[in-house]
């Protein structure tokens, strides 16, 4: 055991943590963390604290605040890459393909990481793989329009596949770096298009899959995030809506069941309401209220 | 429908109370836990599932079961009482002319709901049109227009306006002859101050009988504060939870019912016109705690 400079060590029982890791559970749930993933987190951070010792000027609530600090901080960092970089290395044309429930942002998600990959000096082509909802090529069009961009729909009802391809194909044609595939918004429970997009995965073969959920989801977005990334195997999601006043806690349940990184915030519904996604800002403001 | 393994730890629970006809202390407490935990996997607030529980702990523990009532009936009969005091009826909707008004977080199915409801209202025999009042959002008048084709309802829209009061005062002039005016907005949040006093003036160029809340199933803690601002804003008289054909539970909703004092007074359970259903507490309640049908378990009693 190491020396210490302090008087004394206190070791850490049992008891002694159950009120912190309580009071840090609790503030966990607040910030729509899973409740599971927030336990299995808690449990691993008390098996570690107990029988260690602490200096007397440290509480034990400090120190489990400071491991959960940590803890949160590993999950979140999780397969964090240059999502930059990595796109201006692949081959061209790159294909991106959306995913995620309903309403959650992806159309405008696609929209923004156009404007962000033009910034970036890389051109695109949107192309509309949701040919299911009402309106949703006017939507997509419009977004289009605002930003000159060129885009690539069929009729309702036709195989997003195939408008997802011919995509592929003008962007082949036209020199265009990213391909940005839109998908039908749909739940996980829904086996058909669940199945459906399975199949656009395995058709369109893409280089990249975004799974995109919103920052004010609550406990299912670990249900889904889960679904999704076994449909449509994952590499990064977009977290939108981070301007909704919520703690977006759902980045960590996330992260933690896919394993896979959080890449960027929406943070409004203009063209440059998207950043980058930062991991330790994020974990500062779940546990500001502690501090 | 996946019911997962939410509640089957709490049914757990009750199941070892089987046949006995006293609850101890301990017994209270171990399934006032597991409730507890049901409840904030089903999004309820956190604040909200601790005064819920307290109530059951203490009626549990303070109140005599019934002559012949095993001491797990007893106990789910005080969790659904204490339940439905807090959910309440389904919100008050006459079959008679009205207008209602839609608010809501962005995406969370204002437009979808809006068509649901007039095709609901028009099997009802009364005559809906919907008034899209959205500028906003690229493509939500086709959108509307598309929907309401689908519903076979009058729809009210104008893609060239910009001033979404403006379309508002005309819709109702122009869809004078429904009875019911329902009234689609564009979607905002609690933080959107402009927004908030924009629809405070589509309100009250309106002036709608009933303003619904319409809240994603899967909404999270935010649910509190958002419902807080819209209420403050424009007075929430009834809550409508959409996306329920998934895995999430809605507590959000109940929440947002709390907040208000209002009720729920529709459920989405699809993306097609038909897909709505008038809430009912008992089927929302069982689903909240994951078991089966509290309210014959109650009646019983
Ligand atoms: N406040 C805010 N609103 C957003 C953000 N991202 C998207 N939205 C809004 O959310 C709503 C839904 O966005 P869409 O892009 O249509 O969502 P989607 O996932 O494509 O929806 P479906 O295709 O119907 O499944 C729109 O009103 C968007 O303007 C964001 O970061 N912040
Ligand atoms: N599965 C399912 N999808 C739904 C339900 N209600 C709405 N949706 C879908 O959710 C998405 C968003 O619905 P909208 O009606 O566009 O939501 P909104 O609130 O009008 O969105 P904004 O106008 O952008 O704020 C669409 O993909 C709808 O088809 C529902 O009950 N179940
Ligand atoms: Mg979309
Ligand atoms: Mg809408």
């Amino acid at each position: 055991q190491m020396k210490s400079m302090a008087t004394g060590r206190i070791i850490i029982e049992e008891e002694d943590l159950e009120g912190p890791l309580w009071t840090l559970e609790m503030a966990l749930l607040e910030s729509d963390v899973e409740m599971n993933v927030a336990e299995r987190m808690l449990d691993t951070i008390r098996d570690s604290m107990i029988g260690e010792s602490r200096k007397q000027v440290d509480t034990t609530a400090e120190l489990v605040q400071e491991a959960l600090y940590d803890a949160l901080l590993d999950v979140i960092s999780v397969g964090q890459f240059d999502f930059d970089e990595r796109l201006r290395q692949a081959d061209k044309p790159v294909v991106i393909i959306f995913t995620g429930v309903n309403g959650v942002g992806k159309t405008t998600s696609i929209a923004k990481m156009t404007e962000y990959l033009e910034k970036q000096g890389l051109s695109s082509v949107m192309a509309n793989g949701d040919t299911y909802r009402a309106g949703a090529n006017e939507q997509i069009r419009k977004h289009a329009e605002n930003l000159d961009r060129k885009l690539i729909a069929h009729e309702q009802g036709g195989d997003p596949a195939a408008v997802i391809y011919d995509a592929v194909e003008y962007a082949e044609a036209h020199d265009i770096d990213v391909v940005l595939g839109d998908t039908a918004g749909r739940l996980h429970t829904s086996n058909d298009l669940m199945a459906q997009l399975e199949k656009i995965n395995r058709v369109v073969e893409p280089d990249m899959t975004l799974f995109v959920d919103e920052a004010v989801a609550g406990q299912d977005a670990v249900q889904r995030a889960k679904k999704f990334d076994e449909a449509a195997e994952i590499d990064g999601a977009i977290l939108t809506k981070a301007d909704a006043d919520s703690q977006g806690g759902a980045a960590i349940s996330i992260a933690y069941v896919t394993g896979k990184p959080i890449l960027f915030l929406g943070t409004g519904q203009g063209y440059d309401d998207m950043e980058r996604f930062d991991p330790e800002e994020l974990v500062s403001s779940l546990l500001a209220d502690e501090e | 429908m996946v019911l997962d393994d939410l509640g089957s730890s709490l049914r757990g629970s009750l199941n070892k109370l089987q046949g006995k006809s006293r609850l101890s202390k301990e017994d209270v407490e171990e399934i006032v836990k597991e409730i507890q935990r049901s409840l904030l996997q089903a999004d309820v607030e956190v604040a909200l599932v601790m005064d819920l529980s307290k109530s059951i702990k203490k009626r549990a523990l303070e109140e005599e079961p019934p002559g012949g009532t095993t001491a797990r009936d007893h106990i789910l009969k005080i969790v659904y009482e204490e339940m439905v005091e807090l959910v309440g009826d389904s919100t008050e909707i006459p079959l008679e002319p009205q207008t209602i008004m839609l608010a809501g977080l962005q995406g969370s199915g204002k437009t979808t709901t809006a068509a649901k409801m007039a095709w609901w209202f028009s099997k009802k025999g009364l005559r809906p049109a919907v008034i899209q009042t959205d500028t906003f959002r690229p493509g939500a008048y086709d959108q509307a227009k598309q929907m309401c084709e689908r519903a076979e309802v009058e729809f009210y829209g104008d893609p060239d306006e910009e001033d979404p009061v403006k379309i508002a005062r005309e819709g109702m002039e122009a869809t004078d002859d429904a009875d019911v005016h329902i009234v689609d907005t564009a979607g905002r949040h609690a933080l959107e101050s402009d927004l908030i006093d924009e629809i405070e003036e589509i309100e009250e160029a309106v002036n709608p009988e009933l303003n619904l809340l319409v809240l994603d199933a899967a909404i999270g803690q935010g649910a509190k504060k958002q419902a807080q601002e819209f209420d403050n804003s424009i007075g929430i008289g009834g809550v409508v939870i959409t996306k329920l054909d998934g895995t999430a539970k809605g507590g959000g909703a109940l929440t947002a019912v709390n907040e208000t004092g209002s009720s729920i007074s529709f459920l989405g359970t699809g993306e097609t016109v038909q897909d709505i259903e008038r809430f009912e507490p008992n089927g929302f309640i069982s689903r909240l705690l994951g078991m089966g049908d509290l309210k014959q378990l109650s009646e019983r009693v």
